[in-house]
């Protein structure tokens, strides 16, 4: 089994701050792995290292067996990784079909095939109804669904979701664990930051967990909540509900 | 969205502007009609940078006399004032690559503090350059005919201004409807999330800024052939770019028709002072200009065009 994405080494450095300080981790191609970590351990911004947001300070990104570390931006979704943000970063004076149809034009030049691809990932996210409303007048799930439509129209082999159910009601994050089936089920590789374990644990076929910048655990869900090394970072933290440690045996 | 109305109310408008060009005789009339479509042109030519890709150019005025330049250097070297259009084009585009490449992509006002420093730079080269004319400028040589560009009466100016602006107001419902001007506006409101849907900040704005100054290049030529003189204070001041601005701004940034509704209001305005005050009046119209440019930006940002816009999309928005 061939990782799709292997990150090896990956360091990030904000002037004297050391944000991230060696992570590993691989994502199976077809699989849903979790990202997780105390708050600041660096899950956002390895991320942003990934996608080329940010220019790691150290440290290899492959993504498909090529070096993409350091790669612009533009050029990293074009390869194939789409991503949402923790914080929403909408299009606020577009419509929701224009900030999709955006997205699809990446793969799409041609404006009647992009709008015709948006307008099935809509229907596929369960947004058609909202097509014409702005991006700015949406409610928080549905800016996060509008962030996910927006990344799949590029139709990317792998998609970094950050916290996308943070903030949601429990009816809206089983809508959002159901898509997550779906776009699965599509064929796209998802690597996801999420909070909550009781959703990440019957979804992640594989975890990753980060503190202070390290990989300190990679394996199985089930494995991450018995880790002595997981235990201890996360009781070094303050918990918040349905974090790890209300899983532990 | 169709682009049907837009191109129905483009036809009404050439239409009406040709019965205009044949139909009246009054100079002052016919010269007020086609400066009111040279400022739509430079308004919407502003647009491109400005309103869509959202970067503020306060140096357009360089990319209007490059077009008058190469008109007036074609003429007075005894070449077809034709070839100013490619000429000048050309010139201004070469202008716009070397000012934004290194500014486009970069955050902050680095871009706008540019476009001011190379138009401060142009005028001044064009001032101390015998071959530009220096400070005197050009004077063209008079001539007649359509190889020419030169016509005793105004009719065929208005004739050729309206063929600019319905050109560049085909050009600008085409960029609406293209992938350029999908990354454009998504540059415009959030360029890291634009970033992350595979969009190249710095290429799609060069291209942007390349067809702006070129649009501007093209009035440039039209205005030294209706003249027949310039110079510095005429074609590149900044006073001429702020107007630019000011009339993309007072329309509506970002709207096929804002420019044109900010150049009749522009046109409008000063006519309407010189009548009241005369010559005495001179910068009365600027003072209720920049009323007006304080009551849209305290009110709406978007501008006269803008305004209805939302309007339309907040009705359109409760029915579906
Ligand atoms: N642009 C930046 N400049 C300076 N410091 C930053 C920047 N981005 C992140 N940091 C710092 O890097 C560390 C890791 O932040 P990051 O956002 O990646 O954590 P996280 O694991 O996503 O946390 P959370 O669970 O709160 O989202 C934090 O200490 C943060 O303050
Ligand atoms: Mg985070």
């Amino acid at each position: 089994m061939s990782a799709l994405l292997e990150v090896r080494g990956l360091a990030k450095r904000f002037g004297s701050l050391r944000a991230l300080d060696g992570v590993d981790l691989d994502v199976a191609g077809g699989s849903l792995t979790g990202l997780i970590g105390p708050n600041g351990a660096g899950k956002s911004t390895a991320f942003a290292c990934i996608a080329g947001a940010e220019k790691p300070s150290a440290g290899s990104v492959c993504f498909r067996g090529r070096e993409i570390a350091g790669t612009a931006y533009h050029r990293v979704a074009a390869l194939g990784i789409g991503r949402t943000y923790q914080l929403v970063q909408t299009f606020a004076d577009m419509t929701v079909l224009e900030a999709v149809t955006t997205g699809a034009l990446l793969r799409r030049p041609r404006l009647r095939d992009a709008v015709a691809h948006a307008e099935e990932v809509l229907a596929f996210v369960g947004l058609s109804e909202k097509r014409y409303r702005l991006g700015r007048a949406l409610t928080i799930a549905d800016k996060k669904r509008l962030e996910v439509a927006r990344a799949l129209a590029t139709e990317p082999a792998l998609l970094l979701l950050d916290e996308v159910m943070a903030g949601l009601t429990p009816a809206e994050c089983r809508d959002a664990v159901d898509l997550l089936r779906r776009i699965l089920a599509r064929g796209v590789t998802v690597l996801m930051v999420e909070h909550v374990m009781e959703v990440l644990m019957p979804i992640a076929e594989h975890v990753v967990v980060i503190a202070a910048g390290k990989t300190i655990f990679s394996g199985t869900a089930a494995d991450a909540v018995r880790d002595a090394a997981v235990l201890a970072a996360y009781l070094g933290s303050p918990l918040e509900h349905g974090e790890i440690a209300g899983h532990a045996p | 969205m169709t682009a049907k109305p837009h191109l129905y109310a483009l036809g009404a408008i050439v239409v009406l502007g040709l019965l205009a060009a044949f139909g009246l005789h009054e100079a002052v009339v016919l010269d007020l009609v086609f400066t009111l479509l040279l400022y739509a042109v430079l308004g919407q030519s502003w647009n491109w940078i400005s309103g869509y890709a959202g970067n503020i150019s306060f140096g357009h005025a360089i990319f209007f006399g490059c077009g008058a330049y190469a008109s007036a250097l074609c003429v007075t070297h005894g070449l077809s004032p034709w070839l100013a259009i490619p000429a000048g084009a050309l010139a201004a585009a070469a202008l716009a690559l070397v000012t934004g490449f290194p500014t486009l992509g970069l955050r902050g006002h680095y871009f706008s503090i540019a476009t001011i420093a190379v138009a401060a730079l142009v005028e001044t080269f064009a001032r101390t350059t015998p071959w530009l004319g220096k400070a005197n400028g050009f004077e063209l040589p008079i001539a007649s005919g359509w190889a020419a560009l030169q016509f005793p009466q105004k009719g065929p100016y208005v004739v050729l201004a309206l063929v600019l602006f319905a050109a560049v107001q085909l050009a600008t419902i085409a960029l609406e409807r293209s992938r350029l001007g999908y990354y454009l506006r998504a540059l415009r409101a959030n360029h890291a999330a634009a970033a992350s849907v595979g969009i190249d900040e710095r290429r799609c704005k060069l291209i942007a800024f390349a067809w702006s100054a070129m649009m501007a290049s093209a009035a440039g030529v039209l205005y030294a052939q209706y003249t027949l003189f310039i110079d510095p204070p005429s074609t590149l001041a900044l006073a001429i770019s702020i107007d630019i601005a000011l009339i993309g701004v007072v329309g509506g940034i970002g709207t096929l028709w804002g420019p044109a509704a900010g150049a009749l209001v522009y046109v409008v305005l000063a006519k309407a002072v010189a009548l009241r005050f005369g010559g005495a009046g001179k910068g009365y119209d600027l003072v209720i200009y920049g009323a007006i440019i304080c009551l849209i930006a305290a009110l709406r940002p978007y501008g006269i065009v803008g305004t209805i816009v939302d309007a339309l999309r907040r009705r359109r928005g409760a029915v579906a």
